[in-house]
């Protein structure tokens, strides 16, 4: 919404620079996003008198002239050709500031080829007041020397304001206005809309108005003005509305949009001869009707449009827009204007559904103020008869019974209270009664203002309104009160908590977007396309799917890190995922997913340097953070997945749970990498991992006796896991064995084939006192016969 | 003649091992002369026993060059030792500004930080970070909020909607619906989390963004209490003095509402190209809980009311960071995170 200074200044009195009127309004709630300054130059910029002109000796196109400002005859070099003695002509004095594109640029004295300069005398162009940069702009010889040329100007400023949707009544200047005079806490000068109603005193047609809808159309006034004469308006009127951003046409329909950007009130004029019958039908569209709008373009309406009809056909979509057709023309005698309300979501449907959105259908959906209606159509029929003549004989106002004005009981120190305000009570009022809010008792019940009905609903409204004039900027500092949380609400405690754990163990978070596409989500071999939940309105196919898994924004991370040379990677993603299938998982979850690649310490020199990362690397990742989080029972599995190459994945269970499955990538799903290193990767359910049991910590008497150690090995077959041979160990009940660590394993053609050698360490210590060799050598060897027969090994 | 050959011997035996260690180049070959000399089963050791028959007027004299050679054959022990340690030193000496072994220490994606900075300070002001689905009905992402049915934000055009008319919050604020309808005032709560608009992704919007709503519900809540809330947080995110200032403003949530500009975090409030010159940054939808959402979760609006508001935290680690474009975000390039 634009709005003129120049314009305000009709209703009111500003005494406010354009500046502070901007930062008022604000404050007050139009934020005004942008000044535009029109018809003005900058301060500084003055009228002088060329005295003479001589040649500048190192120039051929400049010139040396004697300037006078009225106080002061200066020395001014000039490029212009125009700049000839006699001449009076607008002068930059040193200091004056110019805009240039982002930035400024200020006039100083200067030197041209070797010539003093105390100024720049300025094109029209170069003022920004027009585009003429033929030569000096040149003013009447009378012109008095020495004045600021903004004097000799008729400037204006436009605010681009940003209206809110609960604010329809300030789309209109007089909207803005009345609410400058509670801001100001002064008076409107000149209300548009309180016009005598006796200038109304015509004939009354019911005829010429039948409205079948009165439902969506309430209220409908036609006024006929005969005689007319269509033509230019006056240039108050053409600048009014190039200010507000509209293209002035002819007065007819000048006068429409002026008044419509005065009051906020869309009116619409006809030309009588294209109304069939010579009346005027509001009605529902008929099934098949359509019609060609001002626009040019054909709209098929519906029921849901309604339309203002003559006798046949539509001639207008109600509120939003008129027939090709049915307009003024320049040979337009006789008018009949318009002025109506409309039901707000009638027409915002109909906006919504053609496509079609005008300076009317915005005010009128967003609510037009029902008690301006009549009196915004006398303003355009006053103006009417003054710029085209004519002579106004019938009307006919077709209207529903009115609803009740809204009350609204106010308790002040509720008000005060919501706003940490100290109001009094006289100034609630006072503030109140500006903005239109009467107070008719002695008890504070406030009859809300009609244009304000879309927005006042309670008493919340009313401190909202006190606080806005009052000032929000008397807020005073508080002292926030202390109150006990409830931690335990805390879920999100628990997330961070994890996120530090993921951290610690050495890899970076990242964050992907929660929409994917189709061939992204089912890639994994877990997902099928009825498993995935869809967008109904995707903006793209790209953007389509809520994930099922945060595996697919890993993968592509890992990509195109790979692709910019970045090939060291430990990634975490943690996030909600999606889920259509509850016989897989349920609709909404938590999930982690872990990607890792590259060399294990790509920081480090010399062969450490060229490490890579394998299996373990990722299975200590996860031991950590089992060790981190304390989860009191959890193993790995050998497992099988479509997502990882058989042999190379694992799952993790915790409390005999499965909670995640790890391993390396199918190639499947790394095709394409820029990489020389496998990828390695986990996918692990939260919840399962969140709702582990967690181990306490209690304090273990630490032994202060010796320990011995032995060391067992032997060739066992290949596919001897190390959990079986630990889970052996242990069930093997050793007595005095404190702990039993694998220190190598390998595999040589020299062992035979399907073999491998294992070495564990075991560590013998009693609590309370020093083993002697005999006891450890007795269980140690009876250990050994045991790994014998139990497990089939060759003792080494 | 015992004195003779006892005095021989241990000129000797100093001489050889004088030029011994003389010439020892490493710990082992000192050592050894050591053992030769002085040792247990060494030369000059073994010479006590000659030391036992020398008659005694000559006693004295074999005492003092015995004493004297051990004492020679130390010193020279204690000479090689020493030089031979400052050269192993020197031998020792590595290239200190060779890279260290870095214990791994992964980081975390700088909205999470600027999540859980946000949350920490909130937390000291008594609040509780809650969570919800991202998933939801528009009963809590609109209704309930008191969005009128015609309100832009439900429009298709601007909403990611399922078949079956649920859709993806748009904000945080359906989890405060959640929240207050599972317990009773008061409330002090912020929901941080991750929200979705149907915005075609370009360097400052995106297709989902993060934002932390706070609410607070109480027997008396005013927006007094609302600004220095906003103020506390500023000066404690930004660490340093921050403004802030409240214009009216609407949201269906809210009555009376405003909009919350900072003093801007880049010139101080004296104008620069972040804040467009106007000295103040954009940064919260804020106001006192609109007394139909208070009736909508069964609160008493005569009884109880609160304030409640809302930021991106994308924009606010893009101030803090002076990150240009949003897409960075969602970008994970490792030389981006590993800045934070």
């Amino acid at each position: 919404m634009k709005i003129s200074f120049k314009w305000l200044k009709r209703y009111l009195d500003l005494p406010l620079t354009p500046d502070e009127l901007a930062a008022k309004l604000t404050m007050a709630g139009l934020e005004v996003e942008a000044v535009e300054r029109s018809g003005s130059v900058p301060e500084g910029v003055v009228t002088a008198k060329i005295l003479s002109r001589e040649k500048h000796a190192n120039s051929d196109h400049l010139s040396v002239c004697k300037v006078d400002k009225g106080d002061e005859v200066l020395q001014i070099v000039c490029g212009a050709p125009n700049c000839d003695a006699g001449n009076v002509v607008p002068l930059a004095t040193i200091g004056t500031v110019f805009p240039d594109g982002d930035g400024t640029f200020t006039i100083k004295k200067g030197k041209l080829r070797g010539v003093e300069s105390f100024g720049m005398m300025c094109s029209a162009r170069e003022l920004g007041l027009g585009n003429d940069h033929d030569g000096l702009m040149i003013l009447p010889p009378e012109t008095k020397l020495g004045i600021p040329m903004n004097d000799l100007l008729d400037p204006d400023v436009v605010y681009d304001c940003s209206v809110t949707p609960n604010r329809p009544d300030w789309l209109s200047h007089f909207g803005v206005a009345r609410d400058l005079a509670a801001l100001l806490d002064s008076e409107i000068r000149e209300n548009p809309l309180a016009l005598p109603e006796a200038m109304d005193n015509v004939p009354e047609d019911p005829a010429l108005v039948s409205v079948e809808a009165p439902d969506l159309c309430p209220l409908y006034a036609a006024r006929v003005v005969q005689g007319i004469r269509v033509g230019e308006s006056p240039d108050w009127m053409k600048q009014a509305l190039l200010s507000a951003g509209i293209r002035p046409i002819s007065n007819l329909v000048d006068i429409t949009n002026y008044v419509m950007m005065e009051t906020g009130v869309p009116l619409h004029a006809f030309d009588i001869r294209n109304l069939k019958g010579g009346k005027i039908v509001v009605r529902r569209a008929r099934p098949g009707e359509s019609i060609v709008a001002l626009d040019g373009k054909k709209y098929d309406l519906t029921q849901d449009n309604l339309c203002i009809c003559d006798e046949e056909k539509p001639v207008a979509i109600a509120g939003v827009m008129g027939g090709e057709y049915s307009g003024i023309q320049n040979d337009t005698e006789t008018v009949v204007l318009e002025s109506a309300f409309f039901d707000p979501d009638s027409i915002r449907l109909t906006s919504r559904k053609l496509g079609l959105a005008t300076d009317a259908s915005y005010r009128y959906e967003r609510g037009v103020d029902r008690e301006a209606v009549l009196a915004a159509g006398r303003r355009a029929l006053s103006l009417i008869l003054e710029l085209a003549g004519g002579n106004y004989t019938v009307r006919c106002v077709a209207e529903a019974p009115k609803p009740e004005p809204r009350k609204i009981t106010a308790d002040f120190n509720r008000i005060r209270a919501l706003l940490g305000m100290d109001v009094d009570d006289a100034r609630i009022v006072r503030i109140l009664g500006k903005l239109g809010f009467r107070k008719e008792t002695a008890e504070n019940v406030f009859t809300v203002p009609s244009w304000r009905i879309y927005d006042a609903m309670g008493e919340a409204d009313l401190a909202e309104e006190v606080a806005r004039i009052y000032g929000l900027d008397k807020l005073p500092d508080v002292h926030i009160r202390a109150m006990t949380a409830d931690y335990g609400l805390d879920a999100f405690k628990v997330l961070e908590g994890l996120r530090a754990d993921l951290t610690k163990c050495g890899l970076d978070e990242i964050v992907c977007g929660s929409l994917i596409d189709e061939k992204s989500a089912t890639a994994d071999g877990i997902f099928e396309p009825g498993d995935l939940l869809r967008l109904n309105n995707p903006i793209s196919l790209e953007l389509a799917i809520p994930r099922p898994s945060l595996l697919p924004g890993m993968l592509a991370t890992v990509k195109r890190n790979a692709a910019r040379r970045c090939c060291d990677l430990a990634f975490f993603e943690l996030g909600h995922v999606f889920c259509a299938n509850p016989a897989k998982f349920p609709e909404e979850r938590d999930e982690l997913v872990i990607a890792m690649t590259g060399r294990r310490h790509p920081e480090r020199f010399s062969a450490e340097s060229r490490e890579v990362l394998d299996f373990y690397d990722l299975k200590g990742v996860l031991e950590t953070l089992m060790d981190l989080r304390r989860v009191k029972s959890f193993s790995f599995e050998s497992a099988e997945d479509p997502r990882f190459v058989k042999g190379v994945c694992a799952v993790l269970k915790i409390a005999g749970r499965q909670a995640g499955v790890f391993g390396k990538f199918v190639p499947a799903l790394t095709r394409g990498f820029k990489l020389q290193t496998p990828v390695f990767g986990a996918v692990i359910q939260l919840e399962n991992l969140l709702s582990a049991p967690e181990r306490s910590i209690l304090y273990q008497p630490v032994s202060q006796f010796p320990v011995t150690a032995r060391d067992v090995a032997f060739l066992a077959p290949r596919d001897l896991e190390n959990k079986a041979v630990l889970d052996f160990i242990r069930n093997a009940h050793v007595p005095n064995l404190e702990s039993v660590e694998l220190f190598d394993v390998f595999e040589d053609e020299s062992l035979g084939a399907g073999k491998k050698s294992m070495a564990y360490s075991l560590v013998f210590r009693a609590a309370d006192r020093t083993l002697t060799d005999e006891e450890v050598n007795q269980a140690h060897e009876r250990l050994r016969g045991k790994l014998e027969k139990g497990l089939g090994v060759e003792l080494r | 003649m015992l004195l003779e050959e006892l005095l021989q011997n241990l000129n000797g035996i100093r001489t050889d091992a004088l030029a011994a260690l003389q010439s020892a180049k490493t710990d082992a070959e000192i050592e050894d002369v050591k053992n030769r000399t002085l040792g247990r089963s060494g030369a000059v050791t073994a010479l006590r026993e000659v030391m036992a028959k020398i008659p005694p007027e000559s006693k004295r004299e074999a005492g003092m060059a015995f004493n004297e050679t051990k004492n020679a054959i130390q010193n020279a022990l204690n000479e090689a030792r020493e030089r031979n340690a400052s050269a192993t030193e020197a031998a020792e000496a590595i290239d200190v500004t060779l890279p260290g072994r870095r214990p791994a220490a992964g980081r975390l994606h700088p909205l999470t930080k600027t999540i859980q900075e946000c949350c920490a300070i909130f937390r000291r002001m008594g609040f509780v970070a809650v969570t919800g689905p991202e998933l939801e009905d528009v009963w809590h992402n609109f209704d309930a909020l008191n969005a009128p049915l015609n309100h832009p934000s439900r429009d298709p055009q601007d909403t990611f909607y399922m078949p079956d008319g649920r859709l993806l919050r748009t904000q945080t604020s359906a989890v405060q619906i959640r929240t207050m309808t599972g317990m009773k005032p008061p409330v002090r709560i912020i929901s941080p989390g991750r929200c979705y608009r149907r915005d075609t992704p370009d360097a400052t919007h995106g297709v989902h963004f993060h934002q932390i709503e706070g609410l607070y519900v109480d027997t008396s809540v005013s927006l007094a209490d609302l600004k220095s809330t906003l103020m506390t947080f500023a000066g404690e995110y930004f660490g340093r003095e921050v403004a802030v200032r409240m214009r009216p403003s609407f949201f269906p949530f809210t009555e009376p509402s405003v909009e919350c500009d900072f003093s801007c975090v880049m010139c101080g409030g004296k104008g620069c190209g972040v804040c467009k010159n106007s000295g103040w940054l954009e940064i919260a939808g804020a106001g006192m809980v609109n007394p139909k959402v208070l009736e909508n979760v069964g609160y008493d609006p005569r009884e109880v009311c609160g304030f409640a508001f809302g930021f991106g935290l994308e924009r606010l680690a893009m101030l803090k960071h002076r990150i240009g474009d949003l897409r960075l975000f969602s970008d994970n390039d490792i030389r981006f995170l590993h800045q934070f």
